[in-house]
């Protein structure tokens, strides 16, 4: 069952897209629609919130990503991935079948999720893929953050405001409970409340981020329990768009500096190993202002790769990251350092394996600065050809 | 014979002696040793066939999801009738955050279209249509060492797998079924194809859309398993929010034992009566328990036949030894001990017992491969679904058969070996018979009439509880085989009678004067081959007399009961766990029919009860009582429970109900229904020989109400006078191709004919066991002959020609198998009426009416003198060649 994995190639299409403010320039209506019958983000919507945390079944694809550090007792540390995605099927005449009674078992929805979690002084990475249709056992609310698949729960407090509240575990022993604090406002991306993906008037998306939350909960190792704190980034993308044909993959980075700032950065691969020129980084300052960079204003280049014994895909995981401080005007030089090199999953469910690792960020003099979160893709077999 | 290995050692000499005096006799006689081998090769076949197939009977029965996934942990299912699926959504609130997989499972049942409108009940395989959730399952299955994913299967190239759009139609496709590579071989069917069934009484296109998945060690998906998603399968069954069973599933790791307690004790308090907790063991076991009955009196019967095969050998061994005597005679006096002697004795029955064995378990084998059949078709039509085919070789199996034979062969080898060993070493010179020592037991005709009276008090047990509401009658077995050796003793009075009555003819005959002469004093070989033929004959005629009785019975009961003109029911129903019903639109519409007098609907729902599982029927009790003549146990003391508006808290219960759960009438019953529980009185007990499980009637309109559905399982329709039943079966075939529609009498030779159908595996233990008594009776004449020879050349020379010593021999053979014949239906009788009053109503709870077959009784008889004197004549002519000094 491929289509999950295709949510998330475009999932970073997107996101990459979206951080053009060129392109986003000028005069732009998109249609009302999409051919296939789902809705186009339309500029200048008002959000209203906590209803926009929660699901847009008017759109294709929707999910809300976290990614995150913690420390648990004597400072172990910890990295923790949580996904949750929503995909809807083709709107066709033959739908209707079930249509006429309301049914815990929904034919026209899925839901995808991921959790991970990377114990550094063990050394151990564990991940677990879940794939649920819409109805008894998945479900994404209308009116609020309240998404669920199996056990696994993503969601506002009941009256609608933060903290949220994640409940994950990865197979039988290990789990975590935590509350998520947004300590900046919520990031929006795009021109006038929509992101573009690319030339075609459909492709763009609402794109909302929560670049720092503070994170403090529970985790459970091997059945045993202990108090974590940490912090995390969530996006949470909402759009009904196709992918780019010219596009192999991507690599993303979300980096959480030390002195209170975040950086984001994309570089597409386009198929024939040229980066596209719609990479994008963007800083976001200790207020969450944003502040975009074209391809022209930063390098990302790969110093080590890692091997992966399961899907035999190479993966860039040792990145060094230049670019220009918009604070202090002066360049800067990352090096993203995974904490383990063994973070891919394999996406057996999703059909598409990609490497998604907790990192350390060194600056120029391998002082520790900041933490981060890489994504790799579209290193074993071809995306695009696989999901067009 | 295998040559024993390393000799010239401590046992060199039992190895020589082996060779040298046992193995040469087999060489000399290999028709003989053969025979023997085949004898006890026979009986072991019968046992060893039984008890694969019954093996097979209970693999059958498995969970079927774990077939596609992997071995739940728990399961519930309601009490009564289907579990809500909106329980899915409180389970999983109630169980976060816990990682538990929670699987529902909708189970039905489906069948091909019928070909034939007057096709037998069973002619066609029974599917069993499991609705899961498709997408939900993927996660289990992607976790199988071989994933074992369902989407994405394709034909042939796997150029379309990645296809989205392909998803999107399967899962999309309400028709969707997915099938096993068994199934998709035989017919032969692809992914894109048609398959055509019957659900309820609705016959459904679906498409084939791929093929279950299996793994080569894992267990292989049956053919008769189909898998649809689960929305779909409540959308065609018209079960909308029913469930069958939800199954559980806890991740495995360090604690996960722990967590499976706490899950079971977490389901357990949510319950609060709603729904009970089995772990997939509990599930087979239940349906171990529910044919446990059927499967230990089967055993039971083979294990006769083996009895019937330990006198078989007995004899054939004693023979040996009488044919051997000078040789054993030589030994003896050349120093050989009395323990070398016996040693060699009991390694030859041995080695007999492990060759009859390994053929036994050979041709049992292959004979399971039939008899699995058999089996099959009973557990089908009394238990569950099964669709058995090939019986497994099962290991343990093997090595109780061959053990089984080596042990009978040691106890029939015994006695024998004993009296080799006391041979005196002058035998040689000594001519005349010395009885073998424990055969006094047969002479002990007192001893006979004690073991058959005690045999009449075992007769007066109870049976043996077994948890479920399963009854063993130990006792009335015990009393069987009390009677069956009691009659073997007491036949030797028998012998003697008939041999004292037959003497006066000697005057005119001088061959039975000779046989009289010999029987008047009965030597104990006589006595075991009458014996013999006595416990062959008791078992065949006392089969034979219950098979008769159940016949008779059951045309009774078909007679009074059977009144209506039409049986209908969908032509899907082809098993006693069939969920193939008719929907209410259908026979509301029928029953409005201009030609429709009367219609008497039945619905049906399997319920828990604390002591195991019945039948809920509910069926228009007032209709049945003017219409039918109901065979009471108990009748109704009062009217009202015909009447719909009294009779909501009374019900009527079968005889074999009221066996298993010891209730009687006037005795409270609660009865769990999805509405909760209900308290009912029993207001009478009937006659029911359908299922022997029991069945609980109640008036239809109620069970409707509580059950909350109205599909029935069967419809009986009384056609209006004026109005022709065949013409309107012939109507009614044309608007509903997938309803079945008995007329009355075809109804009622079906009935018959699967009855007799369960009784087919008896008849094959009759003819062996007539076989083997025959042939033990010329083996013992044999063996009597050659004791004889000293005297048959006396005869000789006395002028007896060859003809007229065949002829003595025949009239002893004769007089053998009269007073074998006598004794064995005078047994059989008493055998026949405690298979029927007490086996029979102790294991099934049926109540049937005693009926002696004499004619296929005195066919029996005569067949056994016939063959029985024939035989003798045969082995009589071939004594009157013998030397009188070559040993055999």
């Amino acid at each position: 069952m491929k289509t999950p994995a295709r949510i998330r190639v475009r999932a970073a299409a997107w996101t990459w897209w979206s951080l053009l403010p060129t392109l986003l320039a000028g005069e732009f209506s998109p249609p009302p629609g999409t051919s296939d019958g789902f809705a186009v983000p339309q500029p200048g919507r008002r959000f209203e919130f906590p209803r926009d945390h929660g699901s847009h079944p008017e759109f294709k694809i929707e999910w809300w990503y976290l990614t995150g550090h913690l420390y648990g007792e004597a400072d172990r540390r910890f990295g923790f991935q949580a996904t949750f995605f929503r995909r809807a099927g083709p709107r066709s005449p033959n739908d209707n079948v079930f249509t006429n009674t309301p049914t815990l078992f929904d034919h026209g929805e899925l839901h995808l999720a991921h959790m991970a979690l990377l114990d550094v002084r063990e050394k151990s990475f564990i991940y677990e893929e879940r794939l649920n249709r819409s109805g008894w056992d998945a479900t994404s609310s209308t009116t609020t953050l309240a998404v669920r698949n199996g056990n696994w729960s993503l969601r506002l407090g009941t009256n609608g405001s933060p903290p949220l509240f994640l409940l994950g575990s990865i197979r039988g022993e290990t789990a975590f409970s935590l509350d998520l604090s947004p300590t900046k406002p919520l990031v929006l991306f795009g021109e006038n409340g929509i992101s573009r993906k690319g030339a075609s008037a459909t492709a763009s998306s609402y794109y909302l981020t929560f670049p720092r939350l503070q994170v403090s909960g529970r985790l459970t190792l091997d059945g045993r329990e202990q108090a974590v704190h940490g912090q995390a980034w969530m996006d949470h993308e909402i759009s009904s768009s196709q992918l780019d044909d010219d596009q192999a993959g991507w690599d993303w980075a979300s980096l959480h500096l030390n002195d209170g700032r975040e950086i984001m950065a994309y570089r597409m691969r386009q198929r024939d190993g040229s980066t596209d020129p719609f990479s994008t980084l963007a800083w976001v300052d200790t207020q969450g202002q944003v502040t975009h960079l074209g391809p022209a204003q930063f390098t990302w280049s790969t110093l080590r790769t890692w091997k992966s014994p399961d899907t035999g895909g190479v993966y860039p995981v040792h990145v060094q990251l230049t670019t220009v401080d918009p604070a202090s005007g002066q360049s800067v030089r990352y090096l993203l350092e995974p904490l383990l090199p063994e973070q891919e999953l394999t996406g057996k469910l999703g059909g598409v394996a990609y490497w998604e690792g907790a990192c350390r960020v060194l600056d120029a003099s391998d002082q520790e600065i900041g933490s981060a979160y890489l994504e790799l893709t579209g290193y074993v077999g071809s995306l695009t050809e696989r999901f067009r | 014979m295998p040559e024993p290995i390393g000799a010239r050692t401590a046992s060199g000499l039992t190895t020589l002696l082996l060779r040298k005096f046992a193995l040469r006799h087999w060489r000399s006689a290999p028709r003989q040793s053969a025979l023997l081998v085949a004898i006890l090769a026979l009986g072991i076949a019968v046992f060893f066939s039984i008890r694969l197939a019954n093996r097979a009977a209970l693999a059958s029965f498995q969970n079927f999801t774990d077939l596609i996934t992997q071995e739940s942990d728990w399961l519930i299912e309601a009490p009564a009738g289907p579990l809500p699926d909106s329980l899915l959504l409180e389970l999983r609130e109630r169980l976060n955050p816990h990682p538990v997989h929670i699987i529902p499972v909708l189970e039905t049942t489906a069948a091909r279209p019928q070909t034939d409108p007057d096709e037998a009940i069973g002619s066609q395989e029974t599917f069993q249509l499991l609705g899961v959730d498709l997408i939900g399952i993927q996660n289990l299955a992607v976790r199988q060492p071989q994933d074992r994913s369902w989407f994405g299967q394709t034909t042939a190239s796997d150029a379309s797998a990645n296809d989205p759009a392909r998803f999107w139609n399967i899962f999309s496709n309400p028709n969707a079924v997915f099938i096993s590579a068994a199934l998709a071989a035989r017919e032969p069917l692809r992914p894109g194809n048609a398959l055509t069934l019957v659900v309820n009484e609705q016959i459904v296109t679906l498409e084939v859309s791929g093929i279950i998945r299996s793994t080569a060690d894992g267990p292989q998906v049956p053919a008769t398993l189909l898998v649809m998603d689960l929305p779909a399968v409540q959308r065609l069954t018209g079960r909308p929010g029913s469930l069958s069973r939800i199954e559980f599933i806890v991740d495995d790791g360090p604690n996960a034992e722990a967590r499976r307690d706490a899950l079971k004790g977490q389901l357990e308090h949510w319950s609060q009566g709603r729904w009970m907790v089995f772990s997939p063991t509990d599930r087979r076991d239940s349906a171990a328990t529910m044919t446990r009955a059927f499967r230990l009196n089967l055993t039971i019967l083979s294990l006769l036949a083996l009895l019937v095969g330990l006198y078989l050998i007995f004899q054939a061994l004693d023979g040996a030894v009488v044919r051997r005597r000078e040789e054993i005679g030589i030994l003896r006096s050349l120093g050989v001990e009395e323990r070398s002697i016996r040693r060699v004795w009991l390694l030859e029955a041995a080695c007999l017992g492990v060759l009859g064995g390994s053929l036994g378990a050979l041709l049992g084998w292959a004979a399971a491969q039939f008899s699995v059949r058999l089996v099959g078709r009973t557990v089908n039509a009394l238990y569950y679904s099964t669709s058995l085919q090939y019986a497994r070789l099962d290991w343990s199996e093997l090595a109780a058969a061959l053990l089984l034979a080596v042990v009978a062969s040691l106890l029939a080898g015994w006695i024998p070996a004993r009296t080799a060993a006391r041979t005196p070493p002058a035998q040689i010179l000594v001519r005349h018979a010395l009885a073998p020592p424990g055969m006094q037991f047969w002479h002990k005709e007192w001893l006979g009439l004690v073991l058959v009276l005690v045999g009449f008090g075992f007769a007066l047990l109870p049976p043996v509880r077994l948890p479920d509401g399963v009854r063993f009658p130990l006792a009335g077995y015990l009393a069987g085989l009390c009677w069956i050796i009691g009659g073997g003793v007491v036949s030797g009075w028998t012998l003697r009678t008939l041999g004292r009555w037959a003497r006066p003819l000697g005057r005119w005959l001088v061959p039975i004067k000779l046989a009289a002469g010999h029987l008047v004093q009965p030597s104990g070989r006589h006595r075991l081959a009458v014996a013999g033929l006595v416990c062959a004959i008791a078992m065949t005629a006392g089969m034979g007399i219950l098979v008769a009785s159940f016949d008779t019975t059951m045309r009774g009961w078909i007679e009074r009961t059977f009144q209506a003109d039409l049986y209908i029911s969908s032509s899907g129903a082809h098993s006693a766990s069939t969920e193939n019903r008719i929907s209410p639109g259908t026979w509301k519409g029928m029953a409005a029919h201009p030609a429709v007098a009367d219609m008497n609907i039945v619905q049906a729902s399997e319920v828990q009860l604390s002591e195991g599982k019945t039948i809920l029927s509910g069926g228009d009790l007032g209709l049945m009582n003017r219409r039918t003549r109901m065979a009471w146990m108990q009748p109704p003391l009062a009217e009202d429970v015909f009447d719909p508006e009294r009779n909501e808290a009374l019900a009527l219960v079968s005889e074999s109900f009221s066996e298993r759960f010891q209730l009687r009438r006037g005795d409270p019953l609660a009865v769990p229904t999805p509405r909760g529980p209900k308290s009912l009185t029993i207001a009478g007990v009937f006659s029911d020989y359908g299922n022997e499980r029991g069945s609980i009637l109640v008036e239809r309109r109620h069970f409707a109400a509580w059950f909350d559905h109205e599909q029935a399982t069967g419809l009986m329709v009384f056609v209006r006078p004026g109005f022709s039943a065949v013409a309107l079966r012939a109507e009614w075939l044309e608007q509903h191709p997938g309803l079945r529609i008995f007329s009355n009498a075809h109804l009622r030779a079906e009935i018959l004919r699967i009855f007799r159908q369960t009784f087919a595996i008896t008849y094959a233990l009759e003819v062996i066991g007539v076989l083997v008594a025959v042939i033990g009776l010329g083996l013992t004449l044999g063996s009597v002959l050659l004791e004889r020879r000293a005297e048959l050349t006396t005869l000789r020379a006395l002028g007896l020609n060859r003809a007229e010593i065949a002829q003595a021999t025949a009239a002893e053979g004769l007089i053998l198998a009269v007073a074998g014949v006598a004794v064995g239906l005078a047994v059989s009788v008493a055998l026949g009426w405690m298979l029927i009053y007490v086996i029979n109503k102790q294991t099934f709870g049926w109540t049937l009416g005693f009926d002696v077959p004499w004619r296929q009784l005195v066919g029996l008889g005569l067949l056994v003198i016939g063959t029985g004197t024939a035989v003798a004549f045969g082995v009589g002519r071939w004594g009157a060649h013998l030397p009188a000094d070559q040993e055999e």
